[in-house]
């Protein structure tokens, strides 16, 4: 039973949410693009189902909208197109580090959905069941462990790919990252002052009146740039910057390999919306609204609730990065080092003279 | 439970091997990451012993020996980069000058 | 329980073997990772729950990927490989030896003589607890070690200026 259990938090955890996420994202990525470039995107595939059948015809006219939506073209064409390509390794690459590395890439990101609280606590077979695959006692630590542990992917296949693009895109990928941790950090300390936990769990919970947000906007910003820095895209994608260097780090990688990469890319941006609603948004709480009893109904409800509010995250991440310019070298580290770090021990200090003086918590 | 002699047998030999390393090694960044190597070994004998005697005064010193570990990773790269611009290499046999 | 501990002592020292032995000093950086990532399950297996967080942190997190970026940095220059020597990989081997027998010696049968104190857990809170009240003055003391650290590495770091005083 036990084991049951877990089985099915993982899979809710890892299929449910996380892959479902990336594959949403990848699909807002094409059609929310052309949407913002005035183009049309991807809307071919399954254009001419056609059949003469009367009971298939709604289902062939469904398959025609989806095509037309794109999500056919995201769903299927683009995973059949990266299975069925050569997966091309270049001559004079050490060949397993440049295999390990998109999984090593890929694999703390999907570690770090083990310890995120889904849903509201329910009741069934006999049980509470929290839809939680790890209650780690320190879950923010765990997070940030992963977040730092994702580098090594990186800097792998950026030096594997034996190419001055791909090692200069992992030197800047491992610098930004690198730079962008320390507000990170810090940033999640100040959320750990101000909730008193480590427990993303107990942190919703103490959302049930007030979302984070309203008492921690500086927080809550900086977290989002920090966010937005560690997927390394939006203004922030030097590393793999297409006009410099040719795709950066994953410049040597085709077919599996490559869509690995962008499956976790997506995951972590799924990963940080999921983070930010969780601190800051109140995870499934509903303004004026308290859930009655830890009936399972209203855990669906709940966790549908959250999913709402990361789509929403998962969105403005996408059109951030397809609407603000890439930033230079310089003015990434500027913004690292010299805005967000300052900023973020200043917050820190306030935060914590704030909890002194007995101002919250 | 596993008794705490093998975590400390284990910690010796991974100890040894750092030791080893050091010897053997030439390369600067090799022979440091056989000193954490060491560190390690020694964080672990601290973590056993606080099992051991219900203690959490070993798990603080393991997080003090992190700190310095993370000072000395600072200094010890920096001072690893400066040398190498000085003599383009980081061969510790290379570096047996006093002055460049 | 007993079954992953062995599985980790040896996946531990294989990795720590394969640390001093690859010639590549990338590998090496690598298989010191796997390493470390070995040891912060070690600390888990003892209860050590924040120590092992840390230890992914700041080693693994940290201070491997600064050894990596700066071994990327200089790996295109990198070409000559460290020689080896049998000799000298022998006496090495008897240093080692030697030094672990000298440790092995000290043991002392009384470690074993109580059972592990069952109730202890490190958790962030437990720790948090001791290190901020009896050791707040060797936390603070570190704190200014790491302000000196990160003072000395940027002085080190910005040759132009200093050669310019030379």
């Amino acid at each position: 039973m036990e084991l049951m259990i877990l089985v099915a938090k993982v899979i809710v955890a890892l299929f449910l949410v996380a892959l479902h996420l990336a594959a949403f994202c990848t699909w807002v990525e094409r059609k929310g693009s052309a949407l913002i470039q005035d183009r049309i995107g991807a809307n071919r595939s399954a254009a001419y189902v056609q059949t003469d059948n009367l009971l298939l015809k709604p289902v062939a006219f469904f398959l025609r909208i989806m095509g037309g939506l794109g999500v056919i073209n995201t769903l299927v064409n683009d995973a059949v197109k990266a299975i069925l390509k050569e997966d091309f390794v270049p001559a004079g690459v050490p060949k397993f580090v440049h295999a390990l590395a998109p999984f090593l890439a890929v694999f703390p990101i999907f570690l770090a959905y083990a310890v995120v609280p889904m849903a509201p606590d329910f009741e069934a077979f006999g049980q509470v069941i929290r839809l939680q695959v790890a209650s780690l006692d320190a879950g923010v630590l765990f997070l940030f462990a992963m977040g730092s542990v994702s580098v090594y992917g990186v800097a792998m296949a950026g030096w594997s790919g034996n190419n001055k693009f791909s090692l200069l895109g992992a030197l800047r990928a491992s610098a930004q990252m690198i730079s962008y941790e320390l507000a990170m950090g810090i940033s999640l300390v100040t959320v750990i002052l101000v909730y008193g936990t480590l427990d993303l769990y107990e942190m919703v919970n103490a959302q049930g009146k007030l979302w984070g947000i309203c008492y921690q906007p500086l927080t809550f910003l900086i977290l989002f740039t920090v966010g937005m820095a560690e997927t390394k895209r939006g203004p922030f994608d030097l590393p793999e910057s297409e006009s410099e260097l040719v795709a950066g780090y994953f410049t040597e990688y085709s077919g599996m390999k490559f869509l690995v990469f962008w499956l976790g890319e997506f995951a972590e941006i799924g990963l940080f919306a999921l983070l930010l609603t969780i601190l800051f948004f109140g995870g499934w709480n509903i303004p004026f609204f308290t859930y009655p009893s830890n009936h399972w109904i209203w855990a669906i409800v709940g966790f549908h609730v959250l999913l709402l509010k990361v789509v929403f995250f998962c969105v403005l991440q996408i059109v951030i990065r397809w609407t603000l310019p890439r930033f230079r070298y310089d003015q990434l580290m500027d913004l690292g080092w010299k805005i967000l770090l300052p900023l973020s021990m200043l917050n820190l200090v306030f935060y914590a003279a704030l909890k002194l003086s007995g101002g919250i918590g | 439970m596993v008794p705490i002699t093998h975590y400390l047998i284990l910690a010796l030999l991974m100890f040894s091997i750092g030791v080893v390393g050091v010897i053997v090694r030439r390369n600067a960044i090799v022979v440091f990451m056989c000193i954490e190597l060491m560190l390690n070994s020694v964080n672990l004998t601290f973590v056993a012993f606080s099992k051991q005697w219900g203690n959490l005064d070993g798990q603080i010193a393991v997080f003090f020996v992190m700190v310095v570990a993370a000072a000395e990773a600072a200094i010890g790269l920096a001072i690893i980069l400066s040398v190498f611009r000085a003599g383009q290499s980081i061969e510790t046999s290379d570096a047996a000058e006093l002055k460049f | 329980m007993a079954v992953t501990f062995y599985l980790m002592a040896v996946l531990l020292l294989l990795s720590a073997v394969a640390v001093i032995t690859f010639k590549n000093p990338i590998y090496s950086a690598l298989a010191l990772v796997f390493n470390l990532f070995v040891v912060a399950g070690l600390f888990a297996t003892l209860d050590a729950h924040f120590i092992a967080a840390v230890q992914v942190v700041v080693y693994a997190g940290a201070i491997m990927v600064l050894v990596m970026f700066v071994l990327m940095l200089l790996s295109a220059k990198l070409e000559k490989a460290s020689p080896f020597s049998p000799l000298y990989f022998g006496a090495a081997l008897i240093c080692g030896l030697a030094f672990a027998v000298t440790l092995g010696l000290e043991f002392d049968s009384g470690f074993n003589s109580a059972p592990p104190a069952s109730d202890l857990q490190g958790t962030v809170a437990a720790v948090g607890k001791v290190l901020y009240s009896r050791y707040v003055f060797p936390f603070e003391a570190a704190s200014l070690l790491l302000m000196a650290a990160i003072a000395g590495a940027v002085v080190l770091a910005r040759r132009r200026y200093r050669t310019k005083e030379l």
